[in-house]
C-alpha cells in the first residue's frame, strides 16, 4: 500500500485542467505515463510507485477501489469529481455523482487514510 | 500600540460563489446577512489589517511537507487555483500581505517560544482564504497576513495548540509599536463531510454542532479545547477539523462569550458564524 503515492497521483491530476482531461481520455494510458515520468537521481526527488492494484483502480477510475485503499478523502472527492464533470448534462449531474458516490464508499466505513 | 479591535469565524465553502448570488435564495438570505454582519463591522471599526486564520486544503502543502503552523511573510499573494475556477467558479485576486506584522507574529532570528511556526515567502491562497475575505472585504483592498493551520494532513497540532496561537496573536499584536488597528479572521466549517460516507447530506452531526456553537456562545475554551479532541471530531466528518480554527478566535479574545454564535442553516450543511467585538 501506497497511499503518499495515491494521493500524490490524484492531486496531479486534480490541480490541472490540462491533466483532467488527458486522464479523461485515456485513464490508463495517463496513469502509465505518469508514473514512467517520475524524477531521475540528478534532480529533485519525484518518485512515482503505484502497486498493481492501485494503478488497475486508476485505470478503471474506481472511486470504491481508492476510498477502500486508503485514499485521501478530501483529494479522492474532488478528483473523482473532476473526472466525472465531463459527463454532466441531461440526465446525470452533480448531485447523481454526489449519491453514487456516497453509495459506493458507505459500505467500506472509515479508512485509515493516514500514510 | 496596535489595537485587536475584533475576531470573527466564518465559512469558506466554494459552493457559496456560484449559489449566493441576487436575487438571494431563500434558504441563503442569512448566510448572506451574517456574513453582511461581519463586513459591515470590519468597515465600522476601521480596520487597517486582516490576519486571516485558515487551512490550506492540500493545495500549496501537501504530504512531502505539511508544517503545523505556516504564517505568511510574502508582500503579495496570488488566489484562487485552476481546479476551484474550474469546479466552483471562482475569480483570481491578487491580496497585499503585510511582512511587517507577519515578522512580529513568526518572529525573525527565532521563532517565538509559543508556537514553532514555519514561514512563506511564496504561497498561492485557496479559497479557504479567499472566500472569506471576497464576502467580509470585497474591495479586497486590506493587507492580510495568513496563517495556515493543518487540519487535514495527520499528525495535526492539538486544539490546545489553536488556543495557543490565539493567545499569542493577542499578545503580539497588544505589543506591536503602531497604531494600527486588526482584525482576526478565522475561517471553518461545522460538522462537515467530503469524500467520505457522509458527504453532502447535512450536518453529520447535529449533536457536535449544538456544542461547538455552545462553546462560543458561553466562553467556554476549556470545554471547545477539551470537545475538539481529534477521535471526538473527525467522527463529526472528516474535514471537522477545520472547525478548530475558531478556537484561536476564541483565545485570542480572552475567551470571553462571542457576540455572535451561529451555525447557520443552508442548502449546504451548517455554516459557522462567530463575532468578537472589542468591549467599547
Amino acid at each position: 500500500m501506497t497511499k503518499y503515492m495515491i494521493d500524490k497521483f490524484m492531486r496531479a491530476v486534480e490541480m490541472s485542467d490540462d491533466a483532467v482531461s488527458r486522464y479523461v481520455a485515456d485513464p490508463a494510458g495517463f496513469v502509465d505515463a505518469w508514473l514512467a515520468g517520475g524524477g531521475t537521481p540528478d534532480l529533485p526527488t519525484d518518485d512515482r510507485v503505484l502497486t498493481p492494484e492501485e494503478r488497475d483502480a486508476f485505470a478503471a477510475v474506481d472511486h470504491a477501489a481508492l476510498y477502500a485503499l486508503g485514499a485521501h478523502p478530501y483529494l479522492l472527492w474532488h478528483f473523482i469529481e473532476a473526472a466525472h464533470t465531463h459527463e454532466f448534462g441531461d440526465g446525470f449531474g452533480w448531485r447523481d455523482l454526489v449519491e453514487r458516490y456516497r453509495a459506493d464508499v458507505a459500505p467500506h466505513g472509515h479508512v485509515d487514510y493516514i500514510p | 500600540m496596535a489595537e485587536l479591535v475584533m475576531a470573527a469565524a466564518t465559512p469558506h465553502n466554494p459552493l457559496l460563489w456560484r449559489a449566493m448570488r441576487d436575487p438571494m435564495p431563500d434558504d441563503l438570505a442569512a448566510v448572506a446577512g451574517n456574513f453582511a454582519r461581519i463586513r459591515d463591522t470590519i468597515s465600522e471599526l476601521g480596520v487597517d489589517v486582516l490576519v486571516v486564520v485558515g487551512t490550506d486544503h492540500i493545495r500549496q502543502f501537501f504530504f512531502d511537507h505539511a508544517p503545523a503552523f505556516v504564517v505568511g511573510k510574502a508582500a503579495q499573494y496570488h488566489g484562487t487555483y485552476e481546479n476551484e475556477v474550474r469546479t466552483f467558479g471562482m475569480e483570481y485576486v491578487e491580496l497585499a500581505g503585510h511582512p511587517e506584522l507577519a515578522e512580529a507574529i513568526a518572529g525573525r532570528e527565532l521563532l517565538p517560544e509559543a508556537i514553532d511556526f514555519a514561514v512563506s515567502h511564496e504561497w498561492r491562497l485557496d479559497h479557504g482564504f479567499v472566500i472569506p475575505l471576497q464576502y467580509l472585504r470585497p474591495e479586497l483592498d486590506l493587507p492580510i497576513v495568513p496563517i495556515h493551520t493543518n487540519a487535514t494532513l495527520p499528525p495535526l497540532p492539538s486544539p490546545r495548540r489553536f488556543a495557543v496561537l490565539g493567545e499569542h496573536l493577542r499578545e503580539t499584536i497588544a505589543a506591536w509599536e503602531t497604531d494600527a488597528r486588526v482584525a482576526l479572521i478565522t475561517s471553518g466549517h461545522m460538522a462537515t463531510d467530503v469524500g467520505g460516507p457522509r458527504q453532502f447530506a447535512g450536518s453529520p452531526d447535529p449533536e457536535f454542532d449544538a456544542d461547538a456553537v455552545a462553546w462560543m456562545r458561553d466562553g467556554d475554551l476549556e470545554g471547545a479545547v477539551d470537545g475538539c479532541r481529534f477521535d471526538r471530531v473527525m467522527a463529526a466528518g472528516n474535514v471537522t477539523y477545520q472547525y478548530v480554527n475558531v478556537i484561536t478566535a476564541l483565545a485570542a479574545m480572552g475567551g470571553r462569550p462571542a457576540d455572535l454564535a451561529e451555525a447557520t442553516e443552508s442548502r449546504f450543511a451548517s455554516s459557522p458564524f462567530f463575532m468578537w467585538r472589542k468591549p467599547a
